[in-house]
């Protein structure tokens, strides 16, 4: 499924209009991105939790070439599961 | 100091830009996150242009180790949820570094 189904489930089942549906799935989605932006944690209890890991830049090297490269440093979210969300898919 | 972005924070959010009352909010926020936990669990895929893709996966069963009675067990077979990362939104992230 896609975003725009998920906002046409949403207005269906909750029996909203197609814009409020899209304000709500647009505000939970930005809020999130947004906050890891800054380097936040996000923490959504039920569902899961969304954290930045920081990597240093190092001199690598392309492994069929040997040639070396430098790889610059990066910020990636990481997502975990939580603990209700795990039950869920498990039974 | 790193923040914390919660499920009341994001209730907050839609609150400011709807015309209806904090609790009505919540309830679509919860009915949004129920939806969401269905279709990653039925679809096994769930993609959000821009943010990232949920997707689970079936883990087979294997052999594990009590690490404090080094008792074998066998770990059973299980479902986990993995997130992938947008590249538009991996850039997004990277691009003031």
């Amino acid at each position: 499924m896609n975003r725009s189904e998920l906002i046409k489930r949403l207005a269906d089942e909750r029996d909203i209009p197609m814009e409020e549906a899209t304000e709500i799935v647009s505000i939970f989605f930005d809020s999130m991105k947004e906050a890891l932006q800054n380097g936040d944690r996000v923490e959504i209890r039920g569902f899961g939790s969304f954290k930045i890991k920081k990597y240093e830049g190092y001199q690598g090297r392309n492994p069929k070439t040997g040639d070396p490269v430098q790889v610059s440093p990066k910020r990636l979210p990481f997502f975990r599961a939580g603990k209700e969300l795990k039950e869920y898919l498990n039974n | 100091m790193v923040n914390t972005l919660t499920k009341s924070d994001l209730v907050d959010r839609v609150y400011e830009q709807s015309e209806r009352n904090r609790p009505e909010v919540k309830d679509q926020v919860e009915g949004l996150l129920d939806i969401i936990k269905r279709v990653i669990k039925q679809d096994h895929s769930l993609l959000i242009s821009g943010f990232g893709k949920f997707e689970t996966y079936d883990k087979r069963p294997r052999k594990g180790r009590n690490p404090q009675t080094s008792e074998e067990i066998i770990l059973p077979a299980r479902k986990v949820v993995v997130f992938r990362l947008s590249r538009k939104f991996r850039a997004e992230i990277n691009q003031q570094l």
